[in-house]
This record gives C-alpha cells, structure tokens and sequence, in this order.
C-alpha cells in the first residue's frame, strides 16, 4: 500500500490533521497566486498599449492600509491553526491529551545509525532493525522516542504524520499510529553522510493479533532447527571465526555487539541493507561478497569472502527465522 | 473540565489593592486632562483597564507564586503596555503646560536621555529577572509591590523619548531606531537565557505553595514548572519585540514624514554621529 | 565630529600610474567600478562552477539508482554548489552591482573607503580560491552547506574538506563584512548635497538594510565556526555530544547567521526589483514608504525566526510556536511589497522589454516562492516537507526565481550604463523564454518529488513509481537553464563589440546614475544635477511634471557623519555579536553543575579583578589623551597614550600569568566545556586588546613624529571607538565567567 505522493495520502489521524491543513494553506496560497498573477498581467496587457504618460501616482497611505487587512487575517488565521495543531501533535512525555502522563511510558525507542535504523520495544523486550511493526488502531497511539547513535538522521514516514530529527544527546518524542493495516515507507530526512539516501525503513500495520504474535515470535531467539545443514553449520562456525561477532548480535549466542544490526531474526527481514535491496538468498550472496558495492561508504567492510565461505554464510544467516 | 469552572472564582481577586491606584489616576486625569478628547480617552481608559487586569485577573493571581508565565505577562503589562498608553493618554498641551515649570522640564530632558530610558527599561526586565531578587520579590510583598512601582516608573521612563507628549523630548528617528532595537536585543537575550537555562531563574516558582489547590490541574494542562518557564522566556521574548517592531515602523513613519520643519536640535552634539546611521 | 556639510573623501591621488599593464591596472585599482565589475566577473565564474556541479548532480538523478557519480563525490557536490552559490555567487554578486552603483546613485565620487574596498574584494577572491583548492586535496567539504554538527566534527569527518570550508568562509566573511561596512558608509556619508536618506534610490535604500544584516549576522557565523574549528583542530567539545557539547547549539548558531543571510541576499534583488517595474512602468514606485519601512521590518524580524529551520529538532511546542508567528509575520511586510510592486505596474504605460520580463517572472516566481515558505511558517506542514525536495523547491524559487531573476533584469536594466551598448533585446526575449522553461521545469517538480517523499541531499534513489519521470524533467530543464546562460553570455560579448550605442540615459530613467555618462568617468559625475526629490533626473528631464511639484518629501538637513567614526562603530556592533554569541555558548555551557575544571577552583578571581582595573583605567587615561590631542597639547597627549599602552600591556600580562597557572595545572582548551569556553573567549578578548595595543602604538609612533594632530583626532577617536569597547566586553566577560553571574 505505498503510495505514490505519500504526503496527500495520509494514514493516520494526525498525518490526516495535517494534510488538511496543508490543503487549507494550498488553497489559499492558490488564491493569492492567482489574484496577484491576475493583476499583473491584466496590468501589462493593459499598459502594453498604452501611449501616454501616465498619472504620476505616489501611492496612498490609505489604500496600503487597507491592503494590509487582508494578509494580517491571513497570518492570524494560520497561526491559531498550526498553534492548535502543533499543541494537538505534541508527544512529550507529561504533555498529552489522552492522559498518558507517565515519563517511562514508551512503547517504542528507535535509534539512527549510519546507515541504518534500531528498533527497540522496551516493553517486550523485542530488538530488531529497519523494520517496525504496530498494530493498526484509530485509537492506539505508540509513543516512540527518538534518538541517535552518531550524528543527526531524521525519523520520517510520510503516511503516518511528521518527522522528527534523532540527535545524539538528546531524546525526542513523537507518536506512531496507522489507521490501516498496511506497510508504510519511512526515510531518513537530515542528510547524515555517504549512504544518507540507504537509510530507508518500513513501518507495518499489522492486526492487534498479528502484532501480538509477531511480539511472541521475536521475543524468543531464533528458530533455528537444532539441527542444521552441513552448510549452514560451517557457515556458523565461519560467523563466530571471522569478526562478525564484534559488530552483530544474534540472541542466545556469543555474538552481542551491538554496533551493526540485530541478526538474531534476519533471514525475516524483507530488506538488506536498509532498503538497498530485497532480502533473497542471492541478494544477500551479493551483500555480503562486497557491501561497498552495493551500499558505497557504509561501515561493513569489504570481507573478500571466498565463495566457498559465502555459501556458507549465506545458509547460516538464511536460518535466523 | 468542571474542576476549572469551580476554580474560576478563585482565579480573580476583586479585592485587589490596585483599585487604589486606578482611582487615584483616574483622578488625576481628570483634574489634569478634562479637555483630553476622544482618542485619548481611550488609550486612557485602556491603560487604566490593562492596570486593573494585571492584578485582579488570573494573570495578578497566578503571578502571585503560582505560574513565572503569568508573572511575565504581568510584568510586560506593567512595563510595557500601561506606561506606553498613559503617556499616548496625554495631550500635547496639557502636557505642555505641565513641562514648563524649570524643575519639570529639567525631568523631561533628564528623561529624554536615550541611556537613562533604555537602561531603565533593560535594568529592571534583567534586575528582577537575577534569580535571588526575583524569588525574593514573590515572596516578600513590600519588595513585590516596589517591584511592580519599579516597573511601571522605569516603563515610561522607556517610552518618554518615543511617544513622549512633547515633540522636544524625542529622540531622532534613527537613534530611536537604535534603542528600540537594542531593547529588543535585549529582551531577546533575557528571553532567550530563560527559556533555555537549565536553572530555576525564579525558584519560588518551582515549588510554589498551593493556596488555592490548583497546583494539579495545572499541571495536568502540561504547566510544569520547567514548561512554565519557557514560555516565560519566550513570552518575554516575542511580544515586547513584537512591540518594538510596531513602535520602530511608527518612529519611521514620523521620519518620512519630517517635512520642513526641523526637528528641535536636541540630540546634536555627540549624537549626532549616529543620527543617520543605521536609520 | 564633521557635521553640516558633505564631505568626500581624500580621494585625489588614485589614479593609477599610466605606464602599468592592463592586468596590472584592473589588480591593482581602487576605482569602485572597476572592483564592482571584478566582483561581478568572480561571481560569474563561480556561478559557471557552482552551475557545473548542479548540472552533474542533475545527471546523476536523471535516473533511479544512477552510479554516474559517487556517493562521496556527490556530497560534495551538494556542499560546494551550496556553499558556493551563497558565498561567492550571491554575496559578490550584489556587492558587485552594489560597488558600482551605489556611488553612483547618490552622487558620489567612488565608495568611502577605496582601499578596504579592495581589500575586500581580494580577501572573497582568495577565500573562494582557498575553498576551491578543497578539491584538489582529493576531499572537497561534504558535510552540507550548513554543515551541522556532529557530521561535520573530526570524528565523522576526518579529513580536511570541512577545515577548508571552515578557514575560507572565515576569510570571505572578512571580505563580506568590510564590503558591508564600506557600503554602509558610502550611503550615510558621501550622499550628494540634498539627498537627504528619506529620498535615496531604492536599490541604495535596500542595500543600506544588506549592509546592517551582514555587519550582525555574519559574526554569528563566524563564531559557530570559531567553536568548530577548535573542536576539530585542538580537541574541545562545543559540538560533541558524547562529552557534554550540544549538537543542537550549532544549528541556532548557524540559522541565526543563515536566516538573515536569506534576506542578504533577496532584499537587493527588491531593491533592483523597485528600480526597474517603475522605470518601465514611466511611474515612480508605488508608496516609496511602504516599500522602505517594509524592509526595515524585514531587517528585524529577520533576526528573530531563526529556528524556523529548525523545527523537526524538536525544540519543543512553545518555541515551535513562537518561531512561526516571527516566521509568518514576515509575510506582512513582503506581502506590502508585492502589492507596492503590482500597483506601480498598474496603470502604468508599460515598455514590456527584457529587463520588464525578468521582473515580472521574478514577481511571479517570488510569489510562489514565498507562499511555499508561509506553508514551511505553519509548523506541521513543515514537520512533513521540511528536508525534502519541496523545501529544495522552495528557496531556488526564491533564490533563483527571485534573487536570479531579478539579477538578470538588472543587468539589462544596468548594462548600457557600464559598458556604453546596449544588450540585444530579440537575444534576451530568447534567453528569458529559456530561462522560465528550465527553471520552472527543474524546480516545479521538485515540488512533487518532495510531497512524494523524496529527501534532500540523496546521492540516489530506488525506482518509485514517478520518481524517474520527475527527476527526468527537472534534469531536462538544468539543460534549458545552461543553453539560456550560453545565449546570455553570447549575447553580452556581441553586445560588448557591436550592440547599439546607449547614450547617457537610453530608458528615460529617474536615479542620478543616468545623470551621467554610459560608462562613466573615473570621477562619476561631472555636474550632479539639483536634488530634490526621489527621482532626479526625472525632474531634470521632465521639469513640467517635476516630482517636488507635487510630493513633498523630506528635505536634506546635511548632516554627514564623520566616516572613521562610523566605520569604527559599525566594526565593534559587529564585533559585539560575535562576543555575545560566545558569551552566550559560555552561560549555556557552565550552568549546568559542572565536574572538574570550574570558575571556583581554578580561577584567582581577586588577581584577575585587580588586573581588570589596569584595563579599566586604560579606558580613562584613552579619554584623556583624547582631550589633550584636540587641545593640541602634544606631549601631554604622548604622555597619556604612552600610559594607556602600558595599562594594556599590564592587563595581558595578567592574563598570561592566569593563562600560565591554567596551563601548568594542566588545564588546556580540551579539558572540559569550562575551560573550552573559557579559553574561547578570554582567548578572543586577548587577542582583540593585543590588536587594540598595536593600534595604540601605532598611534603613538604617529603621535611622537608629529604626524596625528588635533585636525586629525576623528581618527585617533575611532580608535578610541574600538578600545573602549574591548573594555567593555572584558567587563561583560569578568562579570559573566568570574564573578558568575547569571549562574
């Protein structure tokens, strides 16, 4: 359900809010176009033929005045509605209409990295990475809190309401809401080095059912088979030989740094790379032969695996379901 | 929302002591001023108004220890609004006949010193605003009522050099450009410091004492004392120079509109150099 | 203190010799209108860069995951064309049309100080060589024209393209700021005997509001960048987040400076906007007040919406809301404008030629341009379009649909006057077609491109459903824009050989510039025709319908200030930003309760307190020699100066022995925020008495030879200007970091 000009498309009761206020200012900046448009050419057209010298006019105090009274409504007008909405939109903790008072009241904590995106459900203790599931509910609001890792991103997914800039040192807050199941495609918006244009995300609105068990599923560590191909196996022991363990995580085994994404459920993950490409076994050979090709800049060197290693590899990470 | 119905009449104090003053002004005007004509009874009549509503409204009331914000609008009230229409109250003749005693005159053209009016003006926002005296202020209600004296003194000792009845009193457009717009400048800084200082700048604020037991709903509406005094900061911010702005578009007009008649020379002299520039 | 009569300066001898070479003549003039054409020509050459790397960026996204360029080559490219087309295309560009005819226009023999005027221009030349040489190092800057922290901190940008950006930006802004001064002093003091300032030209009026915004917000820069450049070169953390800076401090820094600067640069394209519509038009401007006052309000509340830019921070509701009233209340007095702008065209007997067609596309355009920036004022729209195409949209509408725009008129407005010919009209009607094609082409997509969620400053992008097609077009119309600037410089070069001879003034047009000569003499005027009203040479042409007849306006009392004075004043106002600025990273950074280095364990505030009173009385002994040199007491004035050197050289002094303990304890500029802004700033004030005491000194050497004598003491008093004012802000910085108040 992506759609095309996700801006006028809004999916949820705030992105909704302030689609139509932008409609509401659109048209009247259209009317003033127009009017202003109007007079100048009718102006031209007019004097284009005219011969004589006109009347030397100086201007009149007068009518500037009254002129005025047409823009000063508009600026009054536009200010108590985007001062009503901005009050409306507001997701600081200790700040909320609904009375959701309680500062540790996150639902939701999502962290920039260059070039990608953590995902943190400090509830249920789910981690995963540039994929974030909700419930679609008109009336369920998650609070998410927005930070960053490094330097300034910016938080966005056109259909479900405003950005936000993650900045190091400081936590920002905002809400998180669709309407309707669907999947919603989310940007980084503040230019934040090489592969800003690869800091994609999605948010998926699922069923409160789904959701709940999607929670389940990604709560437990990954269901592996106890017994894995022989492939899959040595591309294990590859995993923990090489230095994958000193930027990944994969729950319930050595590997817990914390510096690249999660792994732990990666072989469900529909995208590699934050949206650089599908997640299919043969993009992800591809990822891993050489990520500077794929994603030029992002901070997962170029291993020079050989193929042999690769395949391995590839079947290890395809079994982290 | 009832609880702010059965709040509503706490929020006002009738009993207020400012009726004196009213009174008292109202008096005098009248004795000084009963030719003074419509306009000027307005501007008169909403100066009085804004006076009475600074202490007997919610403003006076929430200022009073509970809310820095409303402390601030009180504040801007005193300093800024009712000195400003008081003297726009005033009849150039009256005012007039006022100004000619020696020792009178002496005040004006004291007054008319543009450092005396801005320092006055900027003194007492940053004076009172110092952490200790603010508390102290709201919380020793002599030192609050001299305060408040000191604002609405200071205030059109602000305004003499601009709106001044007397034309010789003014200050040159363009030096009056310049100290409306340094004033501005330094509401801005005050402004700015206090709403993003991470110290109380009023701490009797912070932890006010619940007389009147609406210390919860507003803090429900989201007036924390932190919140609170942002927008204290920003509230001291914007308006007044929102206000400065205004009164710089009406010096500018006055200047455009400086035909033949030269205004008196009164700034010449070491000001001189500045007259121009910067207009 | 000069008042009363019109004073030009001591300009007689600079002429340059006769026997020097072409090239050697144009490097080393001094003539106002040569340094104007030569700002003009870096601007054009800076625009042909700044052109060429929007044109590769363009190619780069004429198609979905295009790998024509690289994604560092790309960021880059982004950084430099910004930064470039601000800097050195914009800026010089105005200061150029600004140099050559704001003299004219007020009647004066050339700008009031020809050799700053020089300098000026060559400290912008050098900057942007400085800058450009980025490129040759292998690592051009990349972190964004802003450069926003901490991207642009050594830890995520370690190699030196952001140290370049730093350093020629500083040094253009030298430029920038004594070009700003110059003009400033050209319009206050050198007006021609009854032009009175109610009654300058438009454009002078409108680059006398430049000049203030470049001499308060340029400093704003300048000290963002300071902060920055000792993070990166002696390891502070103004910007790091990780040990206790703010990431955010830099954007209010930055916007504070970057927020003016877009008025730098559209109010002189108002400014030529408003001589052109009337002179085409055959009517004066339409409330000539209004359009005036207008930009002054402009001018203020420029200073006070930075944060508009700044609204998906987070800065929280309450300021939100407050930078957007600033931010929408803007639109009254450019709203004001326009309507100024339509009514003098109506009615009028309009001569609808090039110059006409680039302002009335420059109207429409800037229209557009500003209604989308009333949406980017109404908070949650720019929560949604903030940092994507649509705001990309936006300020070239403005910035090209406006300040371009507007140029170009300018310049077929202008160019009989400086080169004698005039411009071909069937070539410019071309060009002009070719221009609003490509232009709208290219921006008016990108509209779209933003609303269907497109960010800025992407190096690439995956095949959206339309995408392509709209990055497609607004590609295709980079082409358009490059062929018309082609024809345009065609036609410019055919113009300069063959066009058809101009005559003094071929438009009939009312400012003093048309009074004279196409081009004119090195001397400008000849005789400077009666003034007295708005349009001079109007009443000298069209005596019957003279405009004093029948509108009165404001008559000229003669006052002139001194110009040293003025300079000198206008230097430390900008200087005094720069401090408060620093300052204010001071309080910000010490009130929270600090750990290890703080005022109370590691300064000696007595020591330092009985050292400020040397400095202090240096202030007074300054007076005094002030008053002996115009009482013509000679020694007494030696005597006095010589102990106003001294009182300085004591108070550094101290300060090196503050400095010394600070050290030998092992305090450096790295230790903490503490000693960060400490340094910083006491670093800052040093280095300015230090630059105060060789002043003096000179003074004094003056002094002793006899050569500064009591008709020159404007000169010494501008000097006095900036020492006194180094007092002060030492009485700020001891109020502030020794005594702590405001803790």
């Amino acid at each position: 359900m992506n759609s095309v000009i996700p801006v006028l498309d809004p999916a949820s009761p705030q992105a909704e809010a302030i689609n139509s206020l932008f409609l509401q200012v659109l048209l009247i900046s259209a009317i003033i176009f127009a009017i202003v448009a109007g007079l100048i050419l009718v102006a031209i057209s007019r004097g284009r033929r005219k011969q004589t010298l006109p009347k030397q006019d100086f201007g009149s105090e007068k009518s500037e005045i009254y002129w005025l009274i047409g823009p000063v409504v508009i600026v009054i007008w536009l200010v108590a509605i985007s001062a009503n909405l901005v009050i409306t939109l507001n997701a600081m903790p200790g700040a909320d209409p609904d009375g959701k008072t309680d500062v540790s009241d996150i639902d939701l904590i999502v962290t920039g990295h260059q070039w990608w995106w953590e995902v943190k459900y400090p509830k249920s203790g789910v981690i995963t990475a540039n994929e974030i599931y909700i419930p679609a509910d008109k009336k369920k609001k998650f609070r998410v809190q927005i930070s960053s890792a490094d330097v300034i991103h910016c938080f966005w997914v056109p259909q479900l309401g405003r950005k936000i800039d993650a900045i190091p040192g400081r936590d920002n807050y905002i809400w998180l809401q669709a309407s309707e199941p669907g999947s919603y495609q989310g940007r980084c918006s503040e230019y934040c080095g090489a592969q800003h244009a690869w800091m994609n995300f999605k948010v998926y609105a699922v069923t409160d059912t789904e959701f709940d068990q999607w929670v389940a599923s990604e709560q437990l560590a990954n269901k592996q088979p106890k017994l894995l191909s022989p492939l899959a196996n040595s591309g294990k022991q590859f995993f923990f030989q090489a230095t994958c363990p000193q930027c990944h995580t994969i729950y319930g085994t050595p590997a817990e740094a914390t510096i690249g994404p999660d792994l732990t459920h990666f072989a469900r993950r529909k995208e590699i790379g934050a949206g650089v490409i599908e997640n299919t076994p043969e993009n992800l050979a591809l990822w891993l032969k050489d990520p500077q090709a794929l994603k030029p800049g992002c901070k997962m060197p170029d291993f020079k695996l050989s193929d042999e290693h690769l395949k391995q590899l590839v079947a290890y990470l395809e079994t982290l379901k | 929302m009832s609880s702010y119905f059965d709040l509503t009449s706490g929020l006002w104090k009738w009993s207020s002591p400012v009726w004196l003053l009213v009174l008292s002004l109202v008096g005098l005007y009248i004795i000084f001023h009963h030719r003074a004509l419509g306009k000027r009874i307005v501007f008169f009549a909403f100066a009085m108004f804004a006076l009475a509503l600074a202490y007997v409204s919610p403003i006076g009331v929430l200022s009073d220890g509970y809310l820095f914000s409303a402390h601030v609008i009180q504040h801007l009230i005193l300093l800024l609004i009712v000195p400003l229409f008081l003297l726009l109250s005033l009849s150039e003749s009256e005012t007039e006949a006022l100004f000619r005693h020696p020792f009178m005159n002496r005040l004006g053209s004291v007054m008319a010193v543009p450092f005396v009016g801005w320092l006055s003006g900027l003194g007492v926002m940053w004076f009172w605003h110092v952490p200790s005296f603010c508390n102290a202020s709201t919380e020793n209600y002599a030192l609050g009522v001299f305060r408040d004296a000191t604002f609405l003194l200071a205030g059109l000792a602000f305004w003499w050099p601009i709106f001044s009845p007397l034309k010789r009193f003014h200050l040159s457009s363009s030096l009056a450009v310049i100290y409306l717009f340094s004033a501005c400048l330094g509401c801005t800084l005050l402004g700015i410091y206090i709403t993003f200082t991470v110290i109380s700048v009023c701490p009797a604020f912070a932890n006010p004492v619940d007389r009147l037991g609406i210390m919860h709903f507003l803090y429900d509406q989201g007036m924390t004392p932190a919140t609170d005094q942002r927008l204290g900061g920003l509230l001291m911010w914007v308006p007044p120079c929102s206000l400065y702005v205004c009164a710089i578009m009406v010096v500018l007009k006055r200047w455009y509109a400086e035909m033949d008649q030269l205004t008196s020379p009164q700034t010449a002299g070491t000001t001189s150099s500045l007259r121009e520039a910067q207009s | 203190m000069t008042t009363g009569s019109v004073e030009q300066s001591e300009l007689t001898s600079l002429e340059p010799p006769v026997t020097s070479t072409l090239l050697l003549d144009w490097v080393s003039t001094l003539d106002h209108k040569r340094i104007g054409i030569m700002y003009i020509l870096t601007a054009v050459f800076y625009l042909a860069i700044g052109g060429f790397e929007a044109l590769l960026m363009r190619i780069q996204l004429a198609f979905p995951n295009n790998t024509f360029l690289s994604p560092e080559m790309f960021n880059q490219l982004f950084t430099m064309h910004g930064t470039t087309m601000v800097f050195l295309v914009g800026m010089p560009v105005l200061t150029g049309f600004a140099n050559y005819f704001v003299p004219l226009m007020v009647g004066a023999r050339d700008v009031a100080f020809p050799r700053l005027n020089a300098f000026g221009f060559w400290m912008l030349f050098f900057g942007g060589l400085l800058l450009h040489f980025s490129f040759l190092t292998g690592s051009a800057p990349n972190a964004g024209w802003f450069s926003y922290v901490p991207l642009s901190s050594k830890a995520y940008s370690s190699l030196q393209g952001v140290d370049y950006w730093i350093i020629g930006l500083l040094i253009m802004g030298i430029g920038t700021v004594s070009g700003a001064i110059n003009i400033l002093a050209t319009i206050i003091c050198l007006r021609a005997p009854g032009m009175s300032l109610q009654r300058v030209p438009l454009f002078v009026w409108m680059m006398l509001m430049q000049a203030i915004l470049i001499i308060l917000a340029l400093p704003a820069l300048n000290s963002a960048l300071a902060m920055l450049l000792i993070d990166r070169w002696l390891g502070s953390a103004f910007f790091d987040p990780t040990r206790g800076g703010s990431a955010v401090l830099w954007q209010h820094y930055f916007w504070i400076f970057g927020h003016p600067e877009v008025y730098i640069l559209i109010l002189p394209g108002f400014g030529m906007i408003s001589e052109v519509i009337p002179v085409f038009s055959r009517k004066p401007i339409y409330g000539y007040t209004f359009v005036a006052a207008s930009s002054v309000a402009i001018v203020l509340l420029g200073y006070g919406v930075w944060a508009h830019h700044m609204f998906a921070v987070g800065l929280g509701m309450y300021a939100d809301i407050f930078f957007a009233v600033g931010s929408l209340l803007i639109a009254i007095p450019t709203g004001i404008k326009v309507f100024n702008w339509t009514a003098t065209l109506w009615g009028g007997e309009i001569n609808f030629n090039t110059a006409l067609h680039f302002a009335v596309a420059f109207l429409l355009q800037f229209v557009i341009g500003g209604l989308t920036g009333i949406m980017f004022a109404a908070v949650p729209i720019d929560w949604q379009l903030t940092d994507t195409y649509f705001v990309v949209a936006h300020f070239h509408y403005v910035l090209i649909g406006g300040l371009v725009f507007a140029l170009f008129s300018a310049t077929y407005y202008w160019f009989p006057k400086m080169s004698g010919r005039m411009l071909n009209e069937r070539l410019g009607i071309l060009q002009f077609w070719l221009w609003v094609l490509g232009f709208n082409m290219t921006f008016m997509v990108q509209h779209f491109l933003g609303m269907m969620g497109m960010p800025r400053r992407v190096y690439t992008y995956a095949d959206n459903p339309g995408w392509a097609l709209l990055n497609g077009i607004a590609s295709l119309g980079a082409v358009f824009m490059a062929v018309g600037t082609l024809v345009f410089l065609w036609n410019i070069g055919a113009s300069l050989l063959r066009g058809k001879i101009a005559g003094d003034n071929p438009w009939d047009a009312f400012t003093l510039e048309w009074a004279t000569t196409s081009p004119p003499p090195p001397e400008n005027f000849t005789v400077i025709p009666e003034i007295k009203s708005r349009r001079p040479v109007w009443d000298m042409n069209h005596p019957e319908n003279a405009d004093w007849k029948t509108e009165k306006t404001p008559a000229d009392r003669g006052i002139r200030p001194n110009l040293a004075k003025l300079a000198a004043w206008a230097f430390i106002a900008s200087e005094a930003v720069f401090f408060l600025l620093l300052l204010i990273a001071y309080v910000i950074f010490n009130t929270r309760s600090g750990e290890g280095a703080v005022t109370s364990s590691v300064l000696d505030v007595t020591r330092t307190g009985i050292f400020s009173l040397f400095l202090i009385s240096s202030s007074v002994t300054f007076w005094i020699a002030e008053r002996f040199l115009r009482a013509g007491k000679q020694s007494a004035f030696v005597f006095s100066l010589g102990l106003t050197i001294l009182l300085g050289i004591t108070f550094l002094a101290g300060q090196v022995w503050e400095y010394a303990g600070l050290l030998t304890n092992d305090i450096t500029i790295n230790t903490n925020l503490f000693s960060a802004t400490f340094f910083t700033v006491t670093g800052f004030h040093g280095i300015h008495v230090t630059a105060g005491v060789i002043a003096l000194f000179v003074m004094l050497m003056m002094g002793i030879k006899g050569n500064l004598t009591a008709d020159k003491s404007h000169v010494f008093g501008a000097v006095g200007v900036y020492w006194h004012f180094v007092d002060v802000v030492w009485l700020a910085v001891f109020g502030i970091i020794y005594l702590g108040l405001l803790q």
